[in-house]
């Protein structure tokens, strides 16, 4: 007979399997005393630790004085068992190489994040609706959308696309289609 | 249904969208059908913490009304994906007879964030017009598209009227030799890429930008144009531009609802490009005969080349287009885009690119039967 395994067990103790899942579990409870002693197991564990949720109201502040004096107190000891040794700046660890490489990497981080921060002034502002011609055709955009009229692949080279632009807001590209024979003329309006 | 591709994809990182995804209406009392519609190719992705949804898709439409078409605009909406921001196809220089079907091909992607919820199709495919034979139009117009047909049309006559000619005054050869002199320009014309931002300069850095000064407009002087350019500026700093600005007085005997000029921009090395066109605002101009306006508009340029940038040293402008109130659209005429600082610049029109790419795909003969059909 194949078990569930423990996490499953777990789940069905808390009621957290879906339905399906449930009832195969059920199914495989109702003959195995071993599966259904674990889940007892887990329903048992379950009512612990929500007693032990119920903890007593404490008293942070004293608690957090007394981390701190805890904290202060391992350092002094620290001090007293390294006397003796040097100071943890005059380590081979941090000397020739190993000290270059690290300076070099925090300028090199700081540099890029200066770049991010500030960037090459001739970025485009693409905020508002933009109409160009691509390689391909023509589109009109704004922010992360886009609508393109894309050129046949294999216009005449003898007879190019040709792209005019229209001071209105729009572009146009003209072919002739290579499967109608027609003269084709696209057009893209940012309004 | 965005929600529902969203939970596939994050399952599947790579799935096909499902039909209706993508919402095709033409309208009610269409002079055109749509036959059948075909999207298998199209997936959603997930790349990191964004969704790319790849849409292509193959509509085949049919012409139910009396009249030839000439010109179909549709628009494509995705308004959760792109925050306000709408595309268009436009097929001019058609020439679809009553019954016959056509296709028309839409190659889109959306990306968006994983995040965003939300109910109806991923983009929305609408009819926005159609243009005939006889100049007349129909459709919602929401995207100016009876001016924008109108002006392919009236071009296209011009420049089928121009081979014409040449067929007619110097033979196959005259005209073999036109299509060459055309493919040699198309290929030698210098691309520069634009990004264009309304309002405010692209450069966030005031203190990085290089210092801004008021450029001053050249215009080239067009004798039949019916608006005259009198003087202009715009704020350049290095390869950007901001806020153009041009005044303009119609010269004509009509009023004028729109103007478009054209702005030519010279590099320190004195190389020039068509930068971009710069039409009057919409809506609200009306500008009647003997009057001055100003075409102006507020949004910020950048310009550069093959990846460098375009540092702006000359503006030129030029009148591209004209639309009168009674929606009749004036061109420049051929010996206008002929002349030397135009035609250097200049990307020839719809119709032109599409018959030198007949010439170069069928020949001379296939060239000189379609020019037989108008």
């Amino acid at each position: 007979m194949k078990h569930p395994d423990q996490a499953t067990l777990a789940l069905q103790a808390g009621g957290d399997l879906g339905v399906f899942a449930r009832w195969k579990v059920e199914r495989h409870l109702a003959s195995c005393d071993r599966c259904r002693d674990e889940v007892d197991a887990f329903a048992a564990l379950r009512e612990v630790s929500s007693d032990l949720s119920e903890i007593p109201e404490i008293q942070w502040n004293r608690l957090a004085a007394e981390m701190k004096a805890n904290i202060r107190l391992g350092l002094a000891a620290g001090e007293c068992v390294r006397a003796g040794e040097p100071a943890l700046r005059d380590t081979p660890l941090f000397t020739g190489m190993r000290a270059l490489v690290a300076v070099a990497s925090i300028a090199a981080l700081m540099i890029t994040g200066i770049m991010l921060e500030h960037p090459a002034p001739t970025v485009l502002a693409d905020d508002g609706m933009v109409v160009q011609s691509t390689s391909n055709g023509i589109e009109v955009s704004k922010g992360g959308q886009m609508l393109r009229l894309n050129n046949p692949d294999n216009v005449d080279p003898q007879q190019r696309v040709t792209y005019s632009p229209d001071a209105q807001g729009s572009v146009r590209s003209r072919y002739v289609d290579p499967a109608t024979g027609y003269v084709t003329i696209n057009n893209v309006y940012a309004e | 249904m965005v929600g529902a591709i969203g939970a596939v994809v994050v399952c599947a990182q790579d799935a096909p969208l499902p039909s209706g995804s993508v919402s095709v209406n033409v309208g009610n009392h269409s002079p055109v059908t749509v036959i059948s519609t075909a999207q298998d190719q199209s997936r959603a992705t997930m790349r990191g913490a964004a969704m790319v949804l790849d849409l292509h898709m193959a509509l085949t439409l049919r012409n139910d009304s009396p009249g030839r078409i000439h010109g179909i605009t549709l628009r494509v909406v995705s308004q959760e994906v792109a925050m306000g921001g709408k595309g268009s196809v436009t097929i001019p220089s058609l020439n679809v007879a009553p019954g016959e079907v056509f296709p028309i091909r839409i190659d889109m992607q959306l990306v968006r964030p994983t995040q965003v919820a939300g109910g109806g199709p991923l983009a929305q495919v609408d009819l926005d017009g159609v243009l005939f034979q006889d100049l007349s139009f129909f459709g919602p117009d929401r995207l100016n598209s009876r001016r924008y047909l109108t002006a392919c049309e009236k071009e296209a006559q011009r420049d089928r009227d121009h081979f014409k000619r040449i067929l007619a005054a110097s033979g196959k050869e005259g005209l073999r030799h036109e299509m060459l002199d055309s493919l040699q320009r198309q290929s030698d014309l210098k691309p520069l890429a634009v990004k264009v931002r309304r309002g405010g300069p692209v450069v966030s850095s005031a203190a990085a930008a290089p210092t801004e000064r008021l450029a001053e407009f050249a215009f080239l002087q067009i004798p039949d144009s019916p608006v005259e350019p009198v003087q202009g500026w715009a704020q350049i700093a290095g390869n950007e531009a901001r806020a153009p600005q041009v005044e303009v007085r119609n010269r004509s005997g009509k009023p004028i609802k729109h103007v478009e000029l054209g702005w030519i921009v010279s590099d320190q090395a004195g190389k020039q490009y068509m930068a971009a066109a710069l039409p009057s605002a919409e809506p609200g101009l009306y500008l009647p005969p003997g009057q001055s306006a100003k075409v102006l508009q507020d949004s910020t340029l950048n310009f550069s080349s093959n990846g460098q940038p375009v540092n702006v040293r000359k503006m030129t402008g030029f009148v591209n287009q004209v639309e009168f109130a009674d929606n009749t659209v004036w061109v420049p005429s051929r010996q206008t885009i002929d002349l030397p600082v135009l035609h250097k610049v200049l990307s020839p029109s719809a119709e032109e690119l599409r018959l030198t790419n007949m010439y170069y795909r069928k020949g001379i003969d296939a060239l000189i039967d379609e020019l037989k059909k108008y």
